[in-house]
């Protein structure tokens, strides 16, 4: 019988990620005050890291244990591994988060930057022996693999810039580096990896026959040019016209991706489309703004530093909270309930009755959750834009109810007891 | 009854005991689905002999769905040891899915 990963491993993952993100919405309204000054803010580095870090990061390692034997059709290399790269992560996180959070740069965040690249590291080898004993390579494992190659980069070049910070010993101060540390996050880690497992993925839910691999390794091609060109413009040529180059090599992926999205919706036999599938449908959308705004910084580039500062805000913002965040809140719900599912009704199946996964979260709580979520979203993108702290407020409350709700959802999956239908 | 016949029924009854096996995310049974290659009833060694696929290989819910047929089998059969094997070969694709599974999928 194929062994799947154990639902152990897994698991702590979503718990932690669940957590992060809760703290991330109360650290995000305790910033509201500071979103009118420069994004270099300690408590934003604090919110930003805890996002990118805590919640986007945890949960999509956790998922990736999961999803990886699916993309490459072989086991997880090691248990052991995973608990160690969960163990490391889940220490350095919160040290750096408190590291940022109180602009003590030192020893604490340092070290909390150390374990999160070991983290990432033993992440990476068990990821790395698991493709090589499956002898199964695929375009999606290759997105996959690369993506964790570019975390890697981006937090080894993290904690260069914490030393950095203490003791100058790179070209430029740190400040000169955030652009590429977070776009090497954002695109090299977060969209590549979103691609590779949603290419699986979206098709595998919606039961479509459309396949591509031409296309997504043209998407694939794509962005990492987009990142190379980046990384190259950011280190020896100044802001100027060329760094539109990446942009539209990325653009030109996204929209290339949604082409895929779209054609395998189109070709679906499962026409209903559940909840869940919706709000991370949503997240192709959400990707849409962040880019225009983004367009628009560079584009500002040439005008004003002020209406820079606010486009860069709110671009970061609905990248962690847009965005990244939309994907797992409806992905959440479609993979969890499985694996607790999993877990508790593995040995009654065909044997009478039992609940279906989806009946193990509460539907009402996923729609307050929802429900509180897009507006939240909505209004503190106008408070960033229109810089009124009232919409902030209003915002950030709307987030912390829906991180609330999310939490409450998800420990009612984690506790699920076997029942009968 | 002769051999043949009854092993014709016997595969009948197996059937309607995986219909009670469904695929956790799509909500459609096993068979609709396309996941039960062959079923093959050996009287003299009391064998049940069930060639199954899954939709993708080291599918997160694999391990529940051949669970749940080997439940049902050696429920509606107790008589019988099961034999169960997992195949890839053909690999499972859409078009496997009966015309009741498109039917179920599309509402």
């Amino acid at each position: 019988m194929m062994q799947t990963t154990s639902h152990r491993v897994v698991l702590p993952f979503y718990f932690y990620a669940a957590l992060a993100f809760l703290a991330g919405t109360v650290l995000l309204f305790d910033a509201v005050p500071v979103f009118s000054g420069h994004f270099f803010h300690p408590k934003l580095l604090a919110v930003t890291h805890c996002m990118a870090l805590g919640w986007g990061t945890m949960m999509i390692m956790g998922a990736a244990h999961q999803l990886v034997p699916v993309l490459i059709e072989g086991k997880l290399y090691s248990n052991l591994a995973a608990y160690l790269s969960f163990g490391l992560a889940a220490l350095g996180i919160p040290l750096l988060i408190y590291g940022f959070y109180t602009f003590s740069l030192g020893h604490t965040a340092q070290l909390g930057g150390i374990l999160i690249v070991a983290s990432i590291v033993v992440y990476m080898i068990n990821l790395a022996m698991s493709m090589a004993q499956s002898n199964n390579e695929n375009v999606h494992a290759v997105f996959v693999f690369t993506a964790t190659l570019w975390l890697l980069a981006t937090a080894s070049l993290g904690l260069a810039l914490l030393f950095n910070f203490t003791t100058l010993f790179m070209l430029k101060d740190s400040l000169g580096y955030l652009s590429l540390h977070a776009h090497m996050g954002i695109v090299g880690w977060f969209l590549l990896m979103i691609m590779g497992v949603g290419s699986k993925l979206i098709p595998m839910f919606l039961i479509s026959k459309y396949t591509n691999t031409r296309l997504l390794w043209a998407i694939f091609i794509l962005i990492n040019l987009a990142l190379l060109s980046f990384v190259f413009l950011n280190l020896f040529i100044a802001p100027g016209i060329l760094h539109l180059l990446p942009l539209l090599a990325g653009g030109s992926a996204v929209a290339l991706f949604g082409y895929y999205c779209f054609a395998s919706a189109k070709d679906r036999i499962r026409k209903k489309v559940d909840e869940q599938m919706k709000l991370s449908l949503l997240s192709v959308l959400l990707l849409l703004i962040p880019m225009v705004l983004l367009l628009l910084v560079v584009g500002s580039l040439f005008v004003y530093q002020k209406q820079q500062n606010t486009l860069v805000l709110a671009y970061g913002f609905l990248v962690f909270f847009g965005w990244i965040s939309s994907i797992i809140l409806g992905m959440s719900f479609k993979t969890l309930p499985f694996i607790v599912w999993n877990k508790v009704y593995h040995q009654q199946v065909g044997l009478g009755t039992t609940p279906n996964p989806k009946d193990l979260f509460n539907s009402t709580l996923f729609r307050i959750m929802a429900l509180s979520y897009v507006p939240g979203i909505l209004i503190f993108t106008s408070g960033i834009l229109f810089r009124l702290p009232v919409l902030l407020q209003i915002g950030a409350a709307g987030l912390f109810i829906s991180a609330l709700f999310y939490n409450w959802n998800i420990l009612k999956i984690l506790n699920h007891k076997a029942v009968k239908a | 009854m002769n051999e043949r016949t009854n092993n014709s029924v016997k595969c009948a009854m197996a059937l309607t005991a995986l219909y009670q096996v469904f695929d956790p995310e799509l909500g459609i049974n096993v068979v609709d689905m396309g996941l039960i290659y062959a079923i093959d009833f050996n009287e003299t060694k009391k064998q049940i002999a069930c060639e199954m696929t899954l939709s993708t290989p080291f599918c997160p819910m694999g391990d529940s769905i051949t669970q749940g047929v080997k439940n049902a089998l050696e429920q509606a059969f107790p008589e019988y040891t099961l034999s169960l094997e997992l195949t890839f070969d053909p690999p499972w694709t859409q078009e496997h899915i009966s015309e009741e599974g498109r039917i179920y999928l599309n509402n």
